[in-house]
């Protein structure tokens, strides 16, 4: 191509690429014409006036991102007025927006600032600034005689508002009245007497403004001034707040009437009207906006008629008119009804707005209704309608209602208790709830007078009695026997304990017949081999009280051969409840045998519940012996049981030990399993998927004492269904009482200390007990969720031992609040009872007592399975040393067991079998101290006496420690 | 008894400044000062001898229920009702550091003797061992072994001593890693170590101070007479091991005879309960703090 364009001639301009000359010719085009808007947005360029692009997007950067053509130096805008120096002090500058403004936008502005016209211009105010600013300006140009900028007092004459200097230029002076100067006298006088009165009026203002005479001279010399005040500033000299003492309950400086002025000018008619002084013509709302506004600002000073009054202007501490004005109005309240009552018409009256005329006739009718008549006995007090209720004691006030025999139904007796329960918890506010809730629901018939009403009544009064007592007696901080009585009691009822003796059972709900072949299942692992040969020879716990031994045994008997119970067995009011639970005729055994407060039929009672497992009643004869406790015949008795050592295996922390400058003991060993949070996951994770099944399939959400009475049940079924090897486990251990666990209990399951009662029973009334459970979760699950629903705390239905703890955590409370000025606040942490906590320790004496006896008996009946579920989880090895501990000779455990045979603790059991090494501790130990004991035996001031006998102890406890070694 | 002559019941002090009830009152190490704490959420530092109120140290947001110096006075340990355990700087007043975890209120807490541990007792059933030299806010140990609410913790060189309202007086000795359990049958409501370290004395809620051997577990003597049913009451021996002291509810302070357990003085020191006495280390000289607000020295 080359040479061929060497041969050719070329004339006129070579062709371009097309879009080259289309962006060029485009880009001309727009600067050109200047026109660069006709292009898209995208494709215009931004210039200033000089044609270079200086755009800066705040996003994109820009072209010259920086400071250029925004602040005014490189690190973007200074700070105006901080110097941080001492010397230096910063001087403050008052800011204008022409600090702000570019200098185009300042040279815009220039044209358009205001002026006087110079005809106007009457004190040549105006020209005199034209004039300053001239100068200032050829100032500025021309180098000045005085090196740096004049101060500006110096230049500048102060200015002053207009109004001021009128008034000056009529011969007015700062700090003077302007008033006609005869008004004077009068005025000084009044002003004496206000400044006499201010001295109690700002006290009692509120309280007597009316009627003394004092106060009303201060309105009235207020009123008198006003009319004058509306056109001129008055009595500068004296303060506003003089005049207007703040009356009202507003914070300070606020303005109702802040965006509605009319109102304020019209409440204060009516107030001064109110108050009887003679002003209110002079006050007359045709004031109008202006007037108001003026007479707002009277006592106020300098403010001339041409002051712009913005909102923002004003003075807000100032307006002590509408102060006055909105605490009338706060208090007129309820008086506004009589006063008022037809607005409209005074509206009329008084004329309208200015500017407004008032319409001939108008269609607008202002609906107005009057408020509800307030009955005369009203006390404007607000009751709170929940839990607070049965501290007035409604139900005290109305006779109770009649003693009525439970529906029929078990399911929806069980719901009624635990609905009373509820109710009597939380308050009628409950009640209304669950009615409306239910409305359409057969079973809460009862609730809205149906079938079960009366019964419902009677429960909800018993229940409200007791609460009533219980807090009585919490109040009083004291435990007296009926406070326990009444909780064990009404524990039983929380529970929703049923009846185990019922033949005859209909499952009228529908959700009942849906797990009904569960529990058949369930009773039918419930086999117990050898049974009612027990109970006849032991059956007479109440062998001083033949009525009630008559009953225990009408029970035994119906409970064993089973046939129905006669209503002749529900004698008194308190008994036949107490009949229908096997538990709560047991408890009322107990504690009238408590109260005869002997101490050795107590002992005998329990021994005897003891030694007849099938009584199952020990849960509430603790609760005897826990009474029994305080009485002084005990003392002899605690006194040879304690104090009882006990030792068990600890583990330090390694940090703790090098903390304490210590070597760790158990450095080299293995760490320590890991540790169950509670009894609960224990109980949840020992037992296998299976018993989670059972639960889940009952309740999705159950809490956790439902699931901790149902979960050991499970568990010992399937210790029952895997244990092939029968062990025997020495340490008895405590467990919280259950009435389900004593239900279920199994012998093979000895943690479940209780009675082995149903296991002896015959097949049938397992599977009654099986649905007896299955309803009262039923129902204790309504609850539940009922109460969640409505957000109420739900009754935590403690399984065990409420009442224990209870009384536990009163002496507890009250020795937290020992400060408390004798009166030991015990509601507060009675409520907040964390459910493994209230095991106290008189509880525990007499479970230990009982695990002691337990133990003796039950050892040589059969071996058993260890109930230490949790041995069989993560350390199998210790399930060995069991063994190995079983193969002991039995004497052996049997004196052990009696000496120190509880250990409450299960969760912590794994941790406490010795091994070798514990023992060679112990004694090296054991040693140890012996050394120390004879070096500090100089120095002990002890008498030898006292050593002695320690001495002897010491061989004793050796002994007795060797031998349950 | 040419004992009774000893015992310090003649009022030299009374320390004002606590707004509500004084619920403990302790010596420092020497005995030079005092450390109070109560219901009006400070501490107050004394000077007993001298009368004089030396500073107040505020940041909990409860009432204090328990405070302790260390030997060097340089660190104050306190704990109360807001389930926090506060580690102060004396001098400047500041907290150092605030363990949290305890479930509920805090009833008792001690340094261990190299000041690098505090061990607290709490309501929930829990006693916690915290690290001072470290930074960790978590507790190095929790010994929850307890079924009651921990009343009260003593520390020895090689133990965890602590009383509980399970009736339980518990040795945790580090050593040898063995948990020991002296079950008195009565709610504990405070221990304190005898002078010698052999003794332990429980103030049980059955109005009864109980005299442990430590090493055998062996109930020693029993101190009858005074009140104490339902509060925290502080028991003490004093500096010779010779007498038991004790407040009691009725505003009563008992001397015992450490042997014998009679009564060899009682005297009304306080309008209300007395709820704290501590025993100056060497001296025969006691504060006792009261529910009626006032701490009162009592020299022989």
């Amino acid at each position: 191509m080359d040479i061929d364009e060497d041969d050719f001639v070329f004339y006129g301009t070579p062709i371009e690429r097309e879009e080259e000359l289309n962006s060029r010719k485009k880009k001309a085009v727009a600067e050109a014409s200047g026109h660069l808007r006709t292009l898209p947005s995208w494709k215009q360029e931004v210039r200033d006036e000089e044609g270079r692009r200086r755009f800066h997007g705040a996003f994109t950067g820009g072209f010259s991102a920086g400071y250029y053509n925004t602040a005014g130096s490189k690190e973007g805008w200074t700070p105006q007025s901080f110097t941080s120096s001492r010397k230096n002090r910063a001087e403050f500058k008052q800011q204008s927006m022409l600090n702000f403004l570019d200098e185009d936008e300042k040279e815009e502005l220039e044209g358009r600032s205001l002026g006087t016209a110079s005809q106007f211009d009457t004190f040549g105010f105006t020209a005199a600034e034209i004039a300053r600013k001239q100068a200032e300006k050829e100032q500025q140009q021309r180098p000045s005689a005085v090196p740096g900028p004049a101060p500006d007092e110096i230049v500048l004459p102060a200015t002053e508002s207009i109004g001021v200097k009128l008034l000056l230029k009529m011969g007015w002076r700062h700090g003077h009245s302007i008033k006609d100067s005869h008004a004077n006298s009068l005025y000084k006088a009044r002003r004496e007497a206000r400044k006499a009165f201010l001295a109690f009026s700002s006290d009692d203002a509120k309280s007597q403004p009316e009627d003394s005479e004092p106060g009303e001279e201060d309105h009235k010399s207020i009123l008198d001034h006003q009319p004058i005040d509306d056109g001129f500033p008055s009595s500068q000299s004296t303060p506003v707040y003089i005049l207007n003492p703040k009356e009202d309950t507003h914070g300070l400086g606020y303005d109702p009437y802040k965006h509605a002025p009319e109102f304020r000018e019209k409440k204060r008619t009516r107030v001064s009207g109110k108050r009887g002084s003679g002003n209110k013509q002079a006050l007359s709302i045709k004031d109008s906006l202006f007037g108001l506004k003026s007479g707002r600002a009277a006592p106020g000073f300098g403010i001339g008629a041409l002051e712009d009054y913005d909102a923002e202007d004003e003075d807000v501490y100032a307006t002590a008119y509408d102060i006055e004005d909105t605490y009338i109005q706060e208090d007129e309240e309820p008086l506004r009804s009589n006063t008022e009552n037809k607005p409209k018409l005074v509206w009329k009256e008084q004329g309208v707005l200015p500017g407004f005329k008032v319409a001939s006739n108008s269609d607008y009718q202002l609906e107005r209704f009057d408020p509800p008549v307030i009955p005369k006995d009203f006390l404007p007090h607000h009751k709170f309608p929940g839990p607070l209720e049965f501290d007035k004691k409604p139900a005290t006030l109305s006779p109770p209602p009649p003693e009525v025999p439970p529906p029929e139904d078990d399911n929806s007796k069980v719901l009624i208790e635990g609905v009373a329960t509820l109710v009597a918890r939380c308050g009628k506010l409950f009640e209304d709830l669950s009615r409306e809730k239910n409305q359409s629901n057969p079973l809460f018939s009862f609730l809205t007078g149906g079938n079960g009403h009366d019964y419902y009544s009677r429960k909800l009064w018993e229940e409200q009695q007791k609460r009533n007592g219980q807090k009585k007696i919490a109040l009083d901080g004291k435990l007296s026997s009926s406070v326990d009585k009444m909780t064990v009691e009404s524990r039983g009822k929380i529970l929703g304990e049923m009846p185990l003796e019922r033949s005859s059972r209909d499952l009228s709900s529908s959700i009942a017949s849906v797990n009904v072949n569960l529990p058949f299942n369930l009773s039918d692992t419930f086999t117990k081999p050898e049974s009612s040969s027990e109970f006849p020879e032991v059956a007479k716990p109440f062998q001083d009280d033949p009525g009630k031994q008559e009953r225990f045994e009408q029970f035994l008997k119906e409970k064993y051969q089973g046939g129905i119970r006669s209503t002749a067995s529900a004698g008194a009011s308190n008994m036949s409840e107490a009949a229908r639970a096997r538990e709560r005729l047991d408890f009322e055994a107990a504690a009238e045998a408590i109260e005869k407060g002997k101490l050795n039929k107590e002992n005998k009672l329990s021994q005897q519940l003891m030694a007849f497992p099938a009584s199952g009643g020990m849960q509430f004869t603790l609760g005897g012996l826990q009474q029994g406790k305080d009485t002084p015949d005990e003392d002899l008795a605690t006194k040879k049981i304690y104090p009882r050592r006990e030792e068990f295996q600890w583990r330090p922390s390694s940090v703790l030990c090098k903390r304490f400058d210590l070597i760790d003991p158990s450095m080299g060993k293995p760490p320590p399993p890991p540790r169950m949070r509670s009894k609960m996951d224990s109980l949840i994770v020992t037992s296998d998927l299976k018993a989670m099944k059972m639960e889940e399939a009952f309740s999705a959400d159950r809490n956790q004492p439902l699931a901790l009475q149902f979960s050991p049940q499970e568990v010992s079924k399937d210790v029952v269904d895997r244990e092939t090897e029968p062990e025997v486990q020495v340490e008895n251990v405590e467990r919280p009482v259950d009435l389900y666990k004593a239900i279920f209990s199994d012998d093979s399951d000895d943690e479940m200390e209780a009675s082995n009662f149903n296991a002896k029973e015959d097949p049938e009334k397992k599977i009654e007990v099986a649905h007896s459970t299955l309803n009262r979760l039923m129902a204790g699950d309504f609850l539940e969720s009922l109460g969640r629903e409505l957000g109420l705390e739900v009754p935590p239905n403690p399984p065990y031992s409420t009442n224990i703890a209870r009384s536990s955590h009163q002496k507890e409370s009250a020795i937290a609040n020992a400060g408390n000025d004798n009166i030991p606040s015990v509601e507060e942490k009675s409520f907040s009872i964390p459910i493994a906590h209230g095991v106290s320790q008189e509880e525990r004496v007499a479970n230990d007592e009982k695990t002691a006896k337990k133990g003796e008996s039950r050892k040589d009946e059969q071996p058993r399975p260890s109930e230490d579920k949790s041995d069989k989880v993560y350390s199998g090895k210790i399930a060995q040393e069991d063994k190995k501990k079983a193969k002991l000779p039995r004497s052996v455990h049997r004196k052990r067991s009696s000496t120190s045979s509880e250990d409450e603790r299960s969760r912590k059991r794994s941790r406490r079998h010795r091994d070798s090494t514990s023992d060679s501790y112990s004694d090296s130990s054991n040693d140890h101290r012996d050394r120390y004991r004879s070096k500090s035996k100089g120095r002990k001031k002890r008498s030898s006496r006292e050593k002695k006998s320690s001495k002897k102890y010491s061989k004793q406890h050796k002994h007795g420690s060797r031998d349950s070694q | 008894m040419s004992d009774v002559s000893e015992l310090p019941n003649k009022e030299a002090n009374v320390l004002k400044g606590h707004e509500g009830g004084v619920l403990a009152a302790r010596f420092n190490g020497d005995g030079n000062y005092c450390l109070s704490c109560g219901k009006d959420r400070t501490i107050r530092l004394w000077n007993p001898h001298r009368g004089i109120h030396i500073k107040t140290y505020k940041s909990h947001g409860r009432e204090v229920r328990d405070v302790h110096v260390t030997q060097d006075n340089s660190k104050l340990v306190s704990c109360g009702g807001d389930r926090q355990v506060f580690y102060w700087d004396v001098a400047t007043g500041r907290v150092i550091r605030k363990f949290r975890g305890h479930g509920s209120e805090v009833n008792a807490v001690k340094f261990n003797e190299y000041a690098s541990v505090v061990v607290s007792a709490g309501y929930d059933q829990s006693l916690r061992a915290w690290d001072c030299r470290s930074h960790s806010t978590e507790p190095i140990q929790i010994i929850d072994t307890f079924s009651d609410s921990v009343m009260s913790v003593c520390l020895t060189k090689t133990e965890i001593i602590a009383g509980s309202v399970d009736g339980t007086v518990r040795t945790f000795d580090i050593r040898i890693g063995r948990e020991i359990s002296d079950n008195l049958g009565h709610p504990v409501n405070c221990i304190s170590m005898s002078n010698d370290g052999n003794c332990i004395l429980a103030s049980c809620l059955d109005s009864t101070l109980r005299l442990l051997d430590r090493t055998t577990g062996e109930l020693l003597q029993e101190y009858k007479g005074h009140i104490c049913k339902s509060y925290k009451l502080d028991c003490c021996l004093t500096n010779t091991d010779a007498h038991v002291a004790g407040g009691s509810e009725d505003g009563y302070i008992y001397f015992w005879d450490l042997v014998d357990a009679s009564v060899l003085s009682r005297f009304r020191a306080h309008s209300s309960v007395v709820t704290s006495v501590s025993y100056h280390p060497t001296d025969n000289c006691m504060v006792s703090a009261s529910v009626d607000g006032t701490i009162k020295v009592w020299k022989t």
